[in-house]
């Protein structure tokens, strides 16, 4: 036990030192909005994520959330409103490794933009509200930290407000989230109007109650699978993905693409394994709920793979592979219904850690390219290995991980996962169709990824360059995040142990 | 005199799906966001509803969570609809085509 004993609501620190960073910058951005201070903006926000970052590490380390006489227990804040375990956690270090790096590369990438210090206090607002959606374990909570992320975001992705396409990509991304918001919203009426409560456990507890009422709250869970697909970019609410990918800035995209899908799949696995039980629920609604899963998870692998590999356009093939690595996640929740499902959801958190390295990593040399004034198209991406070889080297480290080539960081984490469905098919052989379906569509996976990867090493580039510059920030950002996606190798066993245990956390 | 719980989560219900029609048919973004706007409130209907139902002002407190909510989504909204209409003349959502579908 420590010294002295922290208050309650100091284990959401994490999330805290967000919310106190995007202050600071917004005090920044009331003295002086047109400021120009690029070093110091960028600075407040890595600083803060990076503190948040540490915290949490140091949380996870000094056994918040672990059983056990000589750690903490699962800390519960404003009577169970706020929960921090090992789920939360987890999940806080991935969303704050993902916001300094974004903050990073945000250095260079935006050095023109007039509204620099609002630039940075939206995004560290966002990762604000995804830090508390990780914490939160009441609908209430739940739905005001994902207004929290939402609204900066459809912002951000508007933030260039000359460009055409950053615009477009802001309107649709702001009304299709504004209409599963709205869903979202209702299908929490339902359920509470079924329960008669708000908080998880409450819920939970008052399921056998609903009796007649069973209609709703089936509907009611239909629609928050409805809101969730939406914030992971999962079908059938996957169709902004794209749009918005590919008109927001690159750094944006990444940020999107990373810790918001992050985000909306604790979400998911906090709210279906805390608030409806397996059993309890089907017993009262009729149909078991990882039958959507196993649907969606298929839909949404096969959709997002199968349209990427028709891309041109290189953000746009990122965007479709971000929406099919949701559908492999998604097994996490689909597995649910066996008695190894805690394993399975372990791996597909340990793949949403590893995603959010080499993904951000990949949005980021795409925001490089831009950077460098290159077109959109891989044909554009020619040869770019020869006046830029780190980079590029690092671009390959990326596709090939996320394409799941050994030995890099995504072949484990997609290898742990078919391995741990494979076991839990014993119970449900349905599972077997979503293993093998995850390796038909790597397989396919291979085929985009690598096609980029050759125009950057071997095709000759269409037509003459001049010397490239290197940007510091974005090069440190491309750099952290291939050496990361190559270190987690070594450092496989304790983020498995991690993962496994923010699984346990929830599940069993 | 009280009315039975199901006539509410019928007329929010109702409400609903006025608001889900105008989502799915209607152009014009401002039109769009009053949709939505629609179906926010039925949540609010059903929210106010059941907490009378159920006796617990859970549902109450929720509901103005969510008004707060729907007033500064709109403002979010009506920021992205004007630098829409600065960019391409119009506020009609399916002018914005430079990326396909």
């Amino acid at each position: 036990m420590a010294v002295f004993q922290l208050p309650e609501w100091a284990a959401l620190a994490p999330a805290l030192i967000l919310a106190g960073t995007a202050l600071v910058l917004f005090l920044f951005d009331s003295i002086n909005p047109r400021s120009t201070n690029r070093p110091l903006l960028a600075g407040t926000a890595v600083a803060g994520s990076l503190a948040s970052l540490a915290v949490a590490v140091w949380f996870t380390a000094a056994g918040v959330g672990a059983t056990g006489i000589e750690n903490y227990g699962v800390v519960d804040v404003m009577n169970g409103q706020f929960i921090v375990d090992r789920l939360a956690l987890y999940f806080m270090i991935i969303i704050s490794i993902v916001t300094a790096l974004v903050a990073v590369a945000s250095y260079d990438y935006l050095r023109d933009h007039t509204y620099q210090a609002e630039y940075y206090s939206l995004v560290v607002l966002a990762a604000t509200g995804m830090s508390m959606i990780a914490a939160s374990n009441s609908l209430v909570t739940i739905f005001i930290a994902l207004e929290l992320t939402s609204l900066p975001s459809y912002a951000l992705v508007a933030i260039l407000k000359d460009n055409r396409g950053s615009v477009e990509a802001g309107l649709k991304y702001f009304l299709i989230g504004a209409l599963s918001s709205a869903i979202f919203v209702y299908g929490i009426s339902l359920v509470y109007g079924a329960t008669g409560s708000l908080q998880l456990e409450a819920i939970a507890a008052n399921l056998g109650a609903a009796g007649e009422m069973g209609g709703l709250l089936g509907l009611g869970i239909l629609m928050l699978v409805g809101g969730v697909a939406f914030k992971t970019a999962s079908v059938p609410f996957h169709f902004w993905a794209p749009e918005a990918y590919e008109g927001a800035p690159a750094p944006i995209s990444a940020f999107l693409s990373s810790a918001s899908k992050a985000a909306g799949f604790v979400l998911a696995f906090r709210v279906f394994t805390t608030a409806f039980p397996l059993e309890a629920t089907t017993a009262v609604i009729g149909v078991d709920w990882t039958v959507a899963f196993v649907i969606l998870a298929i839909v949404t692998m096969t959709l997002g793979n199968f349209a990427a590999a028709t891309q041109e356009n290189v953000k746009r093939m990122l965007a479709y592979s971000s929406i099919g690595h949701a559908g492999y996640v998604l097994i996490g929740l689909a597995a649910l219904s066996t008695e190894a499902g805690d394993l399975v959801m372990g791996a597909a958190m340990m793949h949403l850690l590893v995603y959010g390295f080499m993904n951000t990593g990949a949005f980021l040399f795409v925001a490089l390219a831009e950077y460098w004034g290159v077109g959109p198209t891989f044909a554009d991406y020619n040869g770019l290995s020869k006046q830029a070889p780190f980079a590029s080297a690092a671009m390959a480290v990326f596709m090939f991980s996320l394409a799941g080539v050994p030995p890099f960081g995504g072949f484990w984490s997609k290898y742990l996962l078919y391995t741990e469905t494979v076991n839990a098919a014993a119970d449900n052989t349905v599972l077997l169709v979503l293993a093998a379906a995850l390796v038909v569509n790597s397989a396919l996976s291979l085929y985009y990824y690598s096609r980029l990867v050759k125009a950057l090493w071997i095709e000759e580039p269409i037509l003459d360059r001049d010397r490239l510059t290197q940007p510091t920030g974005l090069y440190a950002a491309i750099i952290a995040a291939a050496v990361m996606t190559v270190v987690i190798l070594p450092a496989f066993d304790p983020i498995a142990t991690a993962a496994l245990e923010a699984a346990a956390a929830v599940v069993g | 005199m009280t009315v039975d719980v199901q006539y509410y989560v019928l007329l929010s219900m109702a409400v609903f799906c006025i608001g889900l029609f105008g989502v799915l048919t209607r152009r014009n973004a401002l039109l769009f966001l009053m949709s939505v706007e629609l179906m926010l409130n039925a949540a609010n209907i059903n929210l106010i509803a059941f907490s009378f139902y159920h006796g617990n002002l859970t549902g109450q407190l929720f509901a103005l969570f969510t008004m707060a909510l729907a007033a500064a989504e709109v403002a979010v909204g009506l920021g992205i609809i004007l630098v829409l209409y600065r960019n391409f003349r119009d506020i009609d959502v399916t002018v914005p085509t430079t990326m396909r579908w």
